[in-house]
């Protein structure tokens, strides 16, 4: 247990220092001069060039750079910005909340509805029912999530005007739309994650057994099935911070809300590389650690790993 | 003549002319392989129904909703927005099948590699595709875009690379249980190259596997490149392209319906084909059947 522990975090430290030499080396990957890059075309003077050289340390070796960088990350300084000077790290935590916010509900709403929709889908199993909430998650795999935001925009918005289509707030109904289209797809996985658990689950001994003691219908499910369907449920969820991560991207441009996937592109477009590397790092970061918790956590939840 | 009489290939004749059949009968596949074929041919095929140019503007015919003459309407600059969408088509199935392309070709190998060696190299390569896999998602696209600069190749690219953990991961994990089979210690006995092991007698018995995740990650792949392109980062403009399109609909959205629905539409229904076949060629390969089988779960057909 001990040894699994100190295995699993000595792991993630190893991605870790790897995910950092690849952000790092986001600068030096740039075809040509990054200099050049980031001044593009306009006209500009050797002393300007040698100056955004220095500030962003491009004059030592490389090691030298590294190790600099990972200093100055490791105690919260991601650099500056090359186009609004204002420090990454600062311009992330802005960012973060609304993204935060944004991920939150869609992981809520995509555990509600798929949740409920894979279990009366396992309950009526091989019924029209089924098949339906089958198709449906089929469907939702295959939609792009910006179209079924302008889908949802068409209707909730334009025809109906119920919620707004461009959304900055916290809101219920600012979140609304964004956190559907970030959720729906999620939904659809959770349904059939949910379905095929429970189908498993309620083909056990133990379900047999409690439905011979006599225990009503209702208890066998909520109590005896349903818990125990949730387990891979629940370490999925984890998982899932990376799709709802990438997916803000899309949805927050979509909606111009504001967030650290919006930051991500408008600072591809922007040369910002210093933003773009630190958007990638914490992000990366993030979902490292929340992998290697899941992880941790479904060792302590499964007595039969705990065990060994 | 040894290598007729290894179980590999005793086993991959019939059992794969058996899945074959079964996909074809597969309901939900024949209805994805017709809806993918009828795409295929409706872009590739574009001179045939359209006579007009994808990029040809024409600002008096701007906005003007679905009639026969723009049986999709036309956009904001009087480009006839139904030949767009069928030129359109022929890119977002590109970027698709060149993106997994890349990524199945460098995984594969990285996999087949790393597995059949083990050592140093397998704990690097594993090391390696856990650091890629730490960057969600689309991220990582993101990250190689931001390195070579928004574009259609350097789109494809980011989709290949964001795809070679997958494919890794799944080649190895197969080579990791062949390698200790006895047809392969047989074949190595016989003075058989490492090379041809590994392409003659295990990549063979990985493909089953592989299969699955290439036509689903073919589905994947277009909805990447879509989401690419909708941001701005792949095709530029005039390229038609139905992510592109969609961004350009987007500034129009109270207006002109039209200029968003059909090519989201078209993304739609061409990552439901892939992803209807590819649950027929994964319920196949797990020799499973996809029509509910009721006396499979006796307690819950009530």
């Amino acid at each position: 247990m001990v040894n699994y522990l100190v295995r699993r975090i000595f792991t993630s430290i190893l991605v870790l220092f790897g995910v950092s030499v690849l952000v790092f080396s986001v600068i030096h990957l740039v075809p040509g001069d990054v200099t050049m890059a980031i001044l593009g075309r306009q006209k500009v003077s050797p002393e300007k060039v040698a100056e955004l050289r220095a500030q962003l340390g491009l004059n030592d070796p490389l090691y030298v750079q590294y190790g600099r960088y990972l200093n100055k990350a490791l105690h919260g300084d991601l650099g500056v910005s090359i186009r609004n000077y204002l420090p990454v790290s600062k311009s992330i935590a802005e960012q973060m909340p609304s993204t935060f916010a944004l991920a939150m509900s869609a992981l809520a709403l995509a555990l509600s509805i798929g949740g409920i929709l894979g279990l009366l889908a396992a309950l009526r199993h091989g019924t029209w029912f089924d098949t339906l909430v089958m198709g449906l998650s089929v469907s939702g795999l295959s939609i792009p999530t910006f179209w079924m935001g302008l889908l949802l925009i068409l209707l909730f918005s334009v025809k109906l005007g119920l919620f707004p289509s461009i959304s900055n707030g916290s809101s219920p109904a600012e979140l609304f739309l964004p956190a559907l289209t970030l959720g729906l797809p999620e939904a659809a996985v959770v349904a059939r994650m949910v379905r095929a658990s429970m189908l498993d689950v309620l083909s056990k001994e133990y379900i047999i057994t409690a439905r011979a003691k006599g225990l009503p219908e209702r208890l066998v499910i909520l109590k005896h099935a349903l818990r125990n369907a949730l387990i891979p449920v629940v370490t999925f969820v984890g998982l899932q911070m990376a799709y709802l991560l990438g997916g803000a991207t899309i949805v927050e441009t979509m909606f111009a809300r504001q967030g650290i996937g919006r930051l991500a592109v408008q600072s591809i477009f922007n040369r910002d590389y210093p933003m773009v590397q630190g958007v990638v790092l914490v992000t990366a970061t993030i979902y490292v650690l929340i992998n290697t918790l899941t992880d941790i956590t479904y060792v302590f939840l499964n007595p039969k790993i705990r065990l060994k | 003549m040894i290598s007729e009489l290894s179980p590999a290939l005793i086993q991959s004749n019939s059992p794969g002319i058996r899945v074959l059949k079964q996909i074809l009968r597969n309901r939900s596949a024949q209805m994805g392989g017709i809806l993918l074929l009828i795409l295929i041919f409706f872009s590739y095929a574009a001179p045939l129904f359209t006579d007009k140019d994808p990029n040809k503007t024409e600002p008096s015919l701007a906005l003007k909703p679905p009639s026969l003459e723009f049986p999709m309407g036309t956009d904001g600059i009087g480009r006839d927005n139904f030949t767009r969408f069928l030129y359109g088509g022929r890119l977002s199935l590109r970027v698709g099948l060149i993106g997994i392309t890349i990524g199945a070709l460098i995984g594969i190998t990285l996999g087949l590699i790393s597995g059949y060696f083990g050592g140093w190299l397998d704990s690097f390569v594993s090391w390696f595709t856990d650091v890629l896999m730490a960057f969600p998602d689309i991220l990582l696209a993101l990250a190689i875009i931001a390195i070579l600069g928004p574009g259609i190749t350097n789109a494809m690219l980011a989709i290949g690379i964001a795809f070679v953990p997958s494919f890794m991961r799944l080649t190895r994990s197969s080579v990791l249980s062949l390698r200790e089979m006895t047809y392969i210690e047989a074949a190595r006995s016989l003075g058989s190259s490492d090379a041809r092991i590994l392409i003659r007698h295990i990549l063979p018995n990985s493909i089953r596997t592989l299969l699955v995740l290439i036509t689903l990650g073919i589905g994947s792949s277009i909805l990447a490149g879509a989401a690419l392109n909708f941001l701005g980062l792949g095709a530029q403009p005039p390229t038609p392209e139905w992510g592109a399109m969609l961004n350009a609909g987007m500034k129009f959205v109270r207006q002109a319906w039209w200029l968003t629905v059909f090519p989201g539409a078209g993304i739609f229904l061409a990552v439901l084909s892939i992803n209807l076949i590819g649950d027929a060629i994964s319920d196949a390969v797990a020799g499973t059947s996809i029509t509910p089988d009721k006396k499979q779960h006796p307690f819950t057909a009530q």
